[in-house]
């Protein structure tokens, strides 16, 4: 059984008539296991190749390769798929006509599996709404899958279906499956497809060139296979009065949950956190009180991750009312660090929106200040990218020029980046 | 046709071709999508919007609504279907929130308003019998509760209703003063308890017997607060003394510093005690009690319990009750904000009209006084005293003032607070 634990970041001392709580909320777990391997649950994986026409012979082929080398990484037992995706979504593997729609993965089925995506070939428009459909019936074709995750590759913009239809297809499939999504080349939306991602608990990237798609295909697979807890929920206790403000995942990245609560009884709601492996996740919590008299202490939150009904670990936030500002004046250095951290990410994503839409002035100035963040928290990921973007003159006042010729996948890989954090402790 | 009643949108490289066809078809004739399926044979229509679905889709192709909702439901109820959640784990069962009444956790927080249940140092009642019983509580500014409070009854089948009430406030300034205070109260408590002298038979050597007894109490007292100082501190642990010891309707008190003993009732309101503090040096001087209890050194005592204690042989009384009362023993904590007996009072009668023992009527003045500000740890001891089991003496007069003149105001002082 994995191992949870927990450790709180916090000032709990609030000045007379203070009211608003801040805490960084840290969770760790260890012997996780390996997806489907623990007792708890079969785990289910999907590969999911764009097919469009806009691929290309180069795109295709390596497409193909990466997609046989996830197959390679995907662990004997384990449920599985393989989609091929252009306006329309296809089952190409198993080759079944009906019924159960996943194959556990063996010798045998992984060499099949092989040879179905061996005739892929490059056809057609996009419509991941359609791709993303054809994964949740996938895995609701076999009954009580614990974990269920999917690698979502693309090329393009979403052309061939309405922004509704893709809103839909994300909406039904929240909460049922994670996918994390790759996009080749240059040629499609970044903040189309971190909005896949996010809702679906997964992350984005950008593979500039074909050749890297294999290694990067590798690693997602292994990092699933690794998450041995299927399915976990942070739960956030608040006492009756109060109001959450936010809840953030802060690392390794930067999600907003605030809107995701479940509410589990009239004081806690529960937040998805998908699965886990041997990993430590960050989460920043505000919470607003009725201000007590100073010398009161109170229990602002309690932050738990739980598994089904279970909670596995708790950790307690805390306000107690001082009328000592050497104490009530300090900021936490961890809630300091996170919140330049979430500043960096809005500042990167506002500053190159602007910059698509040729609004140099508003760009200039969200990107300086994106550079003077990423350098003060030590974000060498995120100093770098902007870089290649923008000429830093001034780090310090956050005094940058853009870049007259921009390379667009660094473009594209700043922005996809931009929600990855790097962390106060070593 | 076999292939359109297929439930999986199979991809083959045979059917490929086929497919592709008809989806060339299929967009050719988007630009008028209203008739678009009716090439195709229709089917049942969405349910979302009522355009006509092909039997081989599992979703509307327009709004992308689910068309088979009963699969979906099927899994759901499978996958996600949520017992009723148990956040806790057993625990044994706690006293209710004090700010709210509701579940303490096993956490030490309230699960309703999240309200630090204090802990046993923090706040801690007795009740030894049905008229006699207490409460000793951190009050709100201070970290910790230094006061301490020890109480002892006769039982219900004893002739006499005898009861021994002591309470000692530590002093903030000294180290360890909060387990100083509870040795020094529990020590006295446990004397006067197992030996309560009756004298010869006749009230003057009752009395005398019982005056022994308060001083020999107060020096076993000091003698615990010693046991628990570090020989070598530089900052000696300490405390003041308030006892009572109530036989029948007769009461005997001592006490050291500031804490208090006053019989409070309709017929009688009285602070027995005097306070050893430079508040009552002032008051004595000619200050308003008003003046004197609210200024720079209101709270420094003058008199204490401790290694660096000069005196310890405490201010003595007695008081013989005529008409139905309460016995007070109280730390600074309550009397800060009602000093005068007719004020205390007021408070008093007001909390025990509402009922309950004695100590729910205590809880009350605790929380009344933690309601003013809570500046100070509070702690309040109360036995209802009854006049007509006076049988030991014909009234005796009222002795407020103790018997003790001996003591002259000493020029040593501590601050309590």
């Amino acid at each position: 059984m994995a191992l949870f634990t927990s450790a709180v970041y916090q000032n709990e001392f609030l000045p007379d008539g203070g009211t608003d709580v801040n805490a960084i909320v840290t969770i760790a777990c260890s012997g996780a296991g390996a997806a489907g391997q623990t007792g708890s649950g079969d785990a289910g994986e999907i590969i999911i190749v764009d097919t469009s026409g806009s691929m290309g012979d180069r795109n295709m082929q390596a497409a193909k390769q990466a997609a046989m080398v996830a197959l390679d990484h995907i662990l004997d037992g384990t449920y599985f798929a393989v989609v091929a995706g252009n306006h329309k979504a296809y089952l190409a593997y198993p080759m079944v006509q009906s019924g159960a729609g996943m194959v556990r993965m063996d010798a045998r089925t992984r060499a099949e599996s092989r040879r179905a995506i061996s005739f892929f070939r490059a056809d057609g428009g996009t419509a991941m709404g359609n791709w993303l459909n054809l994964a949740r019936a996938l895995f609701d074709s076999i009954g009580g899958l614990a974990q269920k995750h999917a690698i979502l590759l693309t090329d393009g913009e979403n052309h061939n279906e309405t922004q509704q239809q893709l809103d839909l297809a994300i909406r039904n499939s929240a909460g049922q499956f994670q996918v994390d999504c790759r996009g080749i080349g240059v040629d499609w939306k970044v903040a189309e497809i971190r909005k896949i991602a996010q809702a679906l608990l997964g992350t984005v990237d950008i593979i500039p060139n074909p050749s890297q798609l294999g290694q990067a295909f590798a690693e997602m697979m292994q990092k699933s296979m690794g998450r041995g807890v299927a399915q976990a929920d942070l739960r956030v206790w608040i006492p009756q009065g109060a109001q959450v403000l936010f809840v953030r995942q802060v690392s390794p990245t930067v999600e907003d949950l605030t809107q995701r609560g479940v509410p589990v009884n009239p004081l806690t709601q529960a937040y998805p956190t998908g699965s886990w492996g041997d990993e430590e996740r960050d989460y920043h919590l505000q919470v607003r009180l009725p201000a007590k008299s100073v010398g009161q202490e109170q229990l602002a939150g309690r932050v738990q991750l739980s598994v089904g009904t279970e909670v596995l670990t708790q950790g307690l936030v805390k306000a107690k009312w001082s009328s000592d500002t050497n104490l009530t004046a300090q900021i936490n250095p961890e809630v300091a660090h996170y919140t330049g951290q979430t500043e960096l990410a809005t500042a990167i994503q506002e500053g190159l929106a602007a910059k698509a839409v040729g609004d140099e002035r508003t760009a200039t100035t969200k990107l300086g200040r994106a550079a003077q963040l990423a350098v003060r928290t030590g974000n060498a990921e995120a100093t770098a990218k902007l870089r290649k973007v923008i000429d830093i003159d001034n780090a310090e006042t956050g005094t940058v020029r853009l870049k007259r010729a921009v390379d667009k996948a660094d473009e594209m890989a700043l922005d996809t980046a931009s929600t990855k954090t790097t962390r106060i402790r070593g | 046709m076999t292939d359109e009643r297929s439930a999986w949108p199979l991809w083959t490289a045979d059917q490929r071709a086929g497919e592709l066809a008809a989806q060339q078809q299929r967009e050719a004739e988007q630009l008028t999508a209203d008739q678009e399926f009716s090439t195709l044979g229709l089917a049942a229509p969405c349910a979302e919007c009522g355009r006509p679905v092909r039997p081989d889709e599992r979703y509307c192709e327009n709004c992308g609504a689910d068309v088979h909702p009963e699969v979906a439901a099927q899994s759901a109820a499978g996958a996600r279907s949520e017992a009723t959640v148990k956040l806790n784990r057993p625990v044994q069962p706690r006293p209710a929130c004090l700010e709210c009444g509701g579940e303490v956790d096993s956490d030490g927080y309230c699960q309703t308003c999240g309200t630090k249940a204090p802990s046993a140092r923090d706040r801690f009642e007795a009740g030894p019998a049905d008229w006699v019983g207490g409460v000793c509580d951190r009050g709100v500014v201070h970290s910790r509760n230094e006061d301490a409070m020890a109480l002892w009854a006769s039982p219900a089948s004893a002739s006499t209703r005898d009861a021994v009430l002591v309470v000692c406030d530590g002093v903030t300034s000294s180290q360890d003063s909060d387990v100083a205070s509870l040795a020094a109260a529990e020590r006295a408590r446990d004397i006067l308890a197992s030996s309560q002298p009756t004298g010869l038979g006749t009230t003057d050597s009752h009395d005398a017997a019982l005056e022994a007894a308060l001083i020999g109490a107060a020096a076993q007292a000091n003698e615990a607060v010693i046991a628990h100082t570090a020989a070598d501190s530089a900052n000696a642990a300490s405390c003041t003394f308030a006892a009572a010891v109530v036989h029948g309707a007769r009461i005997h008190w001592a006490t050291l510093g500031d804490s208090r003993v006053y019989f409070l009732g309709e017929g009688a309101k009285v602070q027995l005690s005097t306070d050893h503090s430079v508040a009552e040096e002032l008051i004595r001087a000619g200050s308003s009690r008003h003046d004197a209890e609210s200024g720079p050194q209101a709270h420094a005592i003058t008199r204490w319990l401790g290694r660096d204690a000069d005196d310890i042989v405490p201010t003595v009384g007695v008081f013989a009750a005529t008409t139905d009362g309460w016995l007070v023993v109280c730390s600074d904590g309550l009397w800060n904000y009602a000093s005068e007996p007719a004020a205390l009072a007021a408070v008093l009668l007001e909390a025990a009209d509402q009922g309950g023992s004695p100590t729910e009527i205590a809880a009350r003045l605790v929380k009344w006084a933690n309601a003013q500000g809570g500046k100070d740890n509070v702690t309040v001891a109360l036995a209802h005293v009854v006049a007509t089991l006076n049988t030991t003496s014909p009234a005796a007069s009222p002795d407020p003032s103790g018997s003790d003149g001996a003591h002259p105001a000493s020029t040593n002082v501590k601050e309590t607070n």
